[in-house]
């Protein structure tokens, strides 16, 4: 039987969970050897293939957020949400407590750093959302890792238990939203 | 109470007549999951995790308000209450804005707790994001309202334990919220800072500023002592983590000394003075200099051998009895000097002096109730005592009593208008006119029959028959009217209780004490031995002090040429002390904290602050005795306040025997 293909994505979010994923260290070599990772956020393919399982980190923020997500959901068979703002939309749903054009006005106008700022307005930049969600608000997600980053031990949980052809629910012990 | 009959869970369970289903589930060990329910506070049905499916019932019911009955079928972990469980709890987490990975309580908090027991990896609702407020203008209390659940234990704990009835809920529907008196902000309420909706918020919402971000709670060693601050002698759990104190918590928060208050919770951490860790002296050009402890025991040691029974010795009531009897065996055996007190020691001596002239039998606070009585009691008499201020668990009895049995209450004082929301009358006499005042109210209370449980003595009507209302409100100012009604309310009352304080025994008149004792015993107020009246003693072991005879000698304090001030860890801030200390021509202190009064100081000798001090007797100011613990390590090198005592002596040429308990009065 041919290897399970993976790929990652990263919406809005740190990076943490992919981190968290290389923290399994050398487990990764055994992860390796049992799927193949066709992509993930250090490649740049426009598109994904078809594969057996997407996995996503980060909230739903921008235009491009929802494009990248809908484009997994369409070329996998299990999509599973890493980390608290794929989950829950985590920290970046701070936000959605504001209004987008103070949001704006504050990043590029009013930092302290910052002289004659400009808000950026081409065509080519994706659009903020008017809110941002977790991931399973905008398409259905099979299994969730939460955690701010999730532990490697609940990332390696995670995948063990879809390459064992069970859809992952952690065990409360493992259970992290910090 | 009728035994009951139920079937939980397909299992024969019983419980009595009045349990909620709840109830009956924790005394038959069957777990159900909870947030807004706490022991000890009224059961409120406002979090619905207790969800429980009863037969015959149309839809699931919260188990914490369901009465149980005989024959009830409860299903308490069907697939149907746990879906509802879970939903439930994603509610409240799309409801306000829950983010744990950096709120102060992540670890802690039972919400989170519960969503990782039901497995909460994802919200199905769409997240309202509220824009809450954040309150942080209280000296040590902040509150996120994003993060609250409104579960109401804050609001309960308040209105219930503390009965200060700060905290409420206003508004409606989505837009509830916690709100402090009409929507103030906690610091400009009426808020005491007792700090029970702090232990009893099972969120981050209410959290503690001086506590924030130290560490999680449940990695902290928990370590149970007495509070050394005030005397009601409540029992303090002092979380540590690597000897530093994290928190302090009450052991039992609903219990009766449960909100503990401002000063045991949140005063003993704050402290932002600057420590002593080394001794000093002062050196030919009248400077304080670091030496050492020998240099220092030195010099302390040779000018007081000089003066001997001329230097005089005062000592802390906060410190414990041990400590007490040590430093009354050093200046005694020592220094040779019987010149002993303590800080607050007048309030000994008026109330002796007050006692004695009532009785001959009993001598001191033994004829004192327990301050529970006031917990019981349906009059309360508040005597030139500010309770709120100086022992906030007595005000907090008070109000209780004043919710609960509709506790009628009288504030008697020259200028405050002590607990306004609560009393029912302030009578305040013109300065010196209180014993007229007390005697008026005994005349009523002789006249109109209210004499109670025993014959009014024929010499005190005599005496008394003179103050007459008319007569007593042209000497005190204090209306006629209102001194009947003052009189008959206490004489009629079942169960009175005289509470006083400060503003009785600081004139040094005895007489008011004597009258009190008389009021209280004619009017029937007597268990056995014990009359209902408690005076607040200024420290926490000022009757362990005065039990060691302490405070048994009024000094003249005008001609000291020699000063042992043993402060440790108390604050002296009263400007009077301070400009009497600095008319002293030989002062050793020794004391925690740098302050105004080491600073007039000849030795400074440093002492361990209350968590750091060897285990020792507190005796409450009701007489019940109490043990401190040592909570950290004292700072490297410190040795504790009767090791320096003791090496002190020594070097006077006498040696402290270990186990000599010495009573420091006149033998």
């Amino acid at each position: 039987m041919a290897k399970p293909k993976i790929a990652t994505a990263w919406m809005a979010g740190c990076a943490g969970c992919h981190m968290s994923f290389l923290d399994i260290d050398e487990k990764i070599l055994d992860v390796v050897k049992l799927v193949d990772i066709t992509a993930s956020p250090i490649t740049d393919f426009k598109h994904f293939e078809q594969i057996d399982v997407g996995i996503v980190e980060g909230a739903v923020n921008t235009t491009k957020d929802e494009e990248v997500l809908r484009d997994l959901r369409a070329h996998c068979k299990i999509l599973m949400a890493w980390g608290d703002c794929a989950c829950f939309g985590g920290i970046v749903t701070s936000r959605n407590m504001f209004d987008k054009a103070d949001c704006f006005r504050r990043a590029y106008i009013e930092t302290e750093s910052t002289v004659q700022g400009k808000i950026p307005s081409s065509d080519e930049i994706p659009k903020l959302l008017d809110r941002v969600k977790p991931a399973n608000h905008v398409v259905k997600v099979d299994c969730f890792v939460p955690g701010c980053p999730p532990s490697a031990k609940a990332i390696f949980y995670g995948l063990v238990e879809l390459l064992n052809g069970r859809i992952p629910v952690l065990p409360a012990d493992m259970m992290r939203f910090d | 109470m009728k035994e009951i009959s139920l079937t939980i869970d397909g299992k024969k369970v019983t419980g009595h007549e009045g349990d909620t289903v709840l109830d009956v589930c924790r005394k038959n060990g069957i777990d159900v999951p909870t947030l807004c329910e706490m022991k000890g506070l009224t059961n409120v049905g406002a979090c619905r995790m207790c969800v429980v499916d009863i037969e015959g019932e149309r839809r699931i019911n919260p188990s914490c308000t369901y009465p149980a009955r005989d024959g009830l079928v409860v299903h308490t972990k069907t697939e149907k209450v746990e879906k509802y469980r879970r939903l439930i709890l994603e509610l409240m987490f799309t409801e306000k804005n829950h983010y744990c990975m950096y709120c102060e309580k992540s670890g802690d908090c039972e919400l989170q707790a519960m969503a990782y027991r039901y497995q909460m990896d994802n919200v199905r609702y769409p997240y309202t994001t509220p824009t809450t407020a954040v309150d942080s203008l209280s000296e040590y209390l902040a509150i996120d309202h994003g993060r609250c659940i409104l579960c109401g234990r804050c609001v309960r704990v308040c209105g219930e334990i503390e009965a200060n009835h700060t905290l409420d809920f206003a508004k409606r529907g989505w837009k509830t919220v916690v709100a402090a008196d009409l929507a103030q902000s906690l610091g400009g309420s009426s808020c005491t800072q007792c700090g029970a909706c702090l232990q009893a918020c099972p969120t981050g919402a209410i959290f503690s500023k001086l506590s924030l971000y130290k560490t999680k709670l449940k990695e902290c060693q928990r370590v149970k002592t007495t509070c050394p601050i005030c005397g009601v002698g409540c029992e303090l759990t002092v979380l540590i983590k690597d000897n530093n104190i994290v928190m302090i918590e009450a052991p039992q928060l609903t219990g009766e000394k449960g909100p503990l208050c401002r000063m045991g919770r949140f005063g003993l951490l704050a402290d932002g003075h600057k420590r002593i860790t080394s001794p000093m002296i002062r050196d030919k050009e009248g400077k304080l200099k670091e030496c050492t402890l020998d240099e220092a025991l030195e010099a302390a040691g040779s000018r007081m051998k000089k003066l001997g029974k001329n230097f005089t010795g005062v000592v802390s009531s906060r410190l414990p009895s041990e400590t007490l009897s040590v430093f009354c065996q050093f200046m005694k055996q020592a220094v040779g000097s019987n010149r002993i007190d303590t800080m607050g020691g007048e309030a000994f001596r008026v109330i002796t002096e007050g006692t004695k002239a009532f009785s001959k039998k009993s001598e001191g606070p033994e004829i004192e109730c327990a301050i529970d009585e006031i917990l019981k009691a349906d009059c309360i008499l508040l005597v030139g005592a500010d309770p709120v201020k100086t022992h906030p668990i007595v005000a907090s009895f008070i109000r209780r009593a004043v919710d609960r049995n509709q506790a009628q209450l009288v504030v008697i004082d020259l200028q405050n208008d002590v607990m306004p929301l609560w009393r029912d009358v302030w009578l305040k006499p013109r300065a010196s006119s209180e014993a007229t005042l007390l005697n008026g109210l005994i005349n009523v209370i002789l006249s109109k029959g209210l004499v109670k449980g025993k014959e009014a003595p024929a010499k005190l009507i005599q005496s008394l028959s003179e103050y007459n209302p008319k007569r007593v409100q042209s000497d005190t100012d204090v209306d006629a009217a209102d001194l009947e009604m003052v009189a008959e309310t206490y004489g009629k009352a079942k169960r009175a209780v005289i509470v006083y304080g400060q503003g009785v025994w600081h004139n040094r008149n005895s007489i008011l004490v004597t009258d009190l004792l008389n009021l209280a015993d004619l009017s029937g107020n007597r268990d056995g031995d014990r009359l209902r009246v408690i005076s607040l003693k200024p420290a926490a072991n000022s009757r362990g002090a005065w039990n060691l005879g302490a405070a048994a000698k009024d000094l003249s304090l005008n001609h000291v040429q020699g000063l042992y001030l043993l402060i440790s860890d108390e604050q002296v801030d009263n400007d009077e002390v301070l400009g009497w200390l600095r008319t002293i021509d030989f002062l050793v202190v020794q004391a925690s904290y740098r302050s105004a009064v080491t600073s007039t100081a000849d030795v400074v000798l440093p002492s361990p602050i209350w968590a750091e001090r060897d285990g020792g007797q507190y005796v409450s100011l009701d007489g019940h005795v109490a043990k401190s613990y040592r909570v950290i390590e004292p700072k490297t090198g410190l040795l504790q306040d009767q090791e320096i005592l003791r090496e002190l002596s020594k070097k006077m040429g006498h040696e402290l025997s270990s186990d000599q308990e010495v009573s420091c009065g006149q033998t």
